[in-house]
């Protein structure tokens, strides 16, 4: 196999009610499919057939036995991805720099600096492994990239990711119909005919929206939520399983559950026992950690993946 | 009745309903005793506000209505700004940063 590419993700759960939880996570959906998600179609896109998911909290060593165990079965690269960031990177021409610059190692960067995005020659992986792994900039080459990018390190970019994606500054397009420009709403979703939908707007699968409600301000509502009578949101994503109650207005917020980050104020409160939101319905989660087996995109040129030039 | 009239006080202790009757009892005395009273709540010692706060600052603006007055709120945290903004009080309610500004009649920070 020419190619291999081991995710590692910081894990998170969006039904999780530890502390902290409301940090974005990679299960976190942005307009119905999760960074995670995006990441492998790219990858998958490439062509790759060999795509692990692992989470950061795993013991280190565990990563690197994977790399190596697949360097060992005769992958020849191994694209290394940390998440932490939506990047829309061409991966092809970055498979394509790292050959023709006969590169052991290429990492990409951009204006900020690393995306924790490399690409690793199998040679490498089996020659010098601690350094190649622990150190990656050590003998490595820098792929600069310049397109849109986005560090998801907080609720403050996941809703800038939100905005621009419904906004089409990226090439994030929302799952669902859209039913009239820059409004995507889920077939299986249920809205009252009086909701009054500014655009644009995202309500996903299985999402109830009751009469009265206004949804405006680039709002996000991901799958099996419900908001109550006469609610307002604006600039406001609502993440799966979350009900909102009747006759709020809930305004440049993040909204997890029974958990709500406020942007513009950065608070963050927790209003389930105050009966303002709520975590409903069985939720199912992004596994983070599993492995998948993709198929090899046929429609892609097999010289971008086996070092072939074109 | 006498010119308008400016009251500061602080949100009761919600354990004991009888400070809670006491306290709505005492707005509609001071709301009554004075055309266009002002009322300003002080909650820079409230911390975080829950639902039921919500409910009896709104009855005081209902008090406050009846008597051609109005109610301030001073002093909240900005957790309780929050609230108040979700649960739309801030349609109803002047916010201030600090009783003295409200009492002065100051220009009301945006909601």
């Amino acid at each position: 196999m020419e190619m291999g590419a081991l995710v590692v993700t910081a894990g998170g759960d969006v039904t999780s009610t530890a502390a902290g939880s409301s940090l974005w996570a990679p299960a976190w959906p942005v307009l119905g499919e999760t960074v995670l998600e995006r990441w492998i179609k790219m990858v998958q896109g490439l062509g790759v057939g060999l795509v692990s998911v692992v989470d950061r909290a795993e013991h280190q060593a565990n990563r690197v036995h994977t790399m190596i165990e697949w360097a060992r079965e005769g992958v020849e690269r191994i694209l290394l991805i940390v998440l932490g960031s939506y990047a829309e990177i061409d991966l092809g021409d970055l498979v394509r720099f790292h050959y023709e610059g006969q590169h052991q190692v290429t990492r990409v960067f951009d204006q900020e600096g690393p995306l924790g995005i490399s690409l690793l020659d199998r040679g490498c992986v089996l020659g010098d492994r601690e350094r190649a792994i622990n150190e990656p900039h050590a003998a490595s080459s820098r792929y600069d990239f310049l397109g849109y990018v986005i560090r998801l390190s907080s609720n403050v970019s996941y809703r800038r990711l939100v905005e621009d994606a419904l906004q089409g500054r990226c090439a994030i397009r929302p799952t669902g119909i859209q039913t009239r420009e820059h409004v995507w709403i889920d077939q299986t979703a249920f809205v009252h005919p009086s909701v009054q939908i500014e655009a644009p707007c995202y309500i996903g699968p299985r999402a109830r929206i009751k009469a009265g409600v206004e949804i405006r301000g680039c709002s996000s509502i991901e799958r099996d939520c419900e908001i109550d009578l006469g609610t307002t949101l604006d600039h406001a994503s609502i993440l799966p399983n979350t009900y909102v109650a009747p006759g709020l207005y809930v305004r440049e917020s993040v909204v997890n559950g029974t958990k709500l980050e406020n942007l513009a104020r950065g608070v963050e409160l927790d209003l389930g026992t105050a009966g303002l939101l709520a975590r409903i319905g069985n939720s199912q989660p992004t596994d983070p950690v599993r492995p998948v087996h993709a198929s090899p995109d046929p429609k892609l040129p097999p010289s971008a993946l086996n070092g072939q030039r074109s | 009745m006498p010119p308008s009239r400016v009251a500061v006080m602080r949100m009761p202790d919600f354990s004991d309903p009888s400070a809670h009757r006491s306290f709505l009892r005492e707005v509609k005395e001071f709301m009554d005793s004075s055309r266009q009273a002002r009322l300003v709540v002080d909650l820079s010692t409230a911390g975080q506000i829950g639902p039921e706060s919500v409910d009896l600052l709104l009855e005081c603006v209902d008090q406050a209505e009846r008597s051609d007055g109005e109610v301030s709120v001073a002093g909240a945290s900005p957790e309780t700004e929050v609230i108040l903004e979700l649960t739309q009080a801030t349609s109803v309610l002047n916010m201030f940063p600090s009783v003295l500004e409200a009492a002065n009649g100051s220009q009301p920070q945006a909601a």
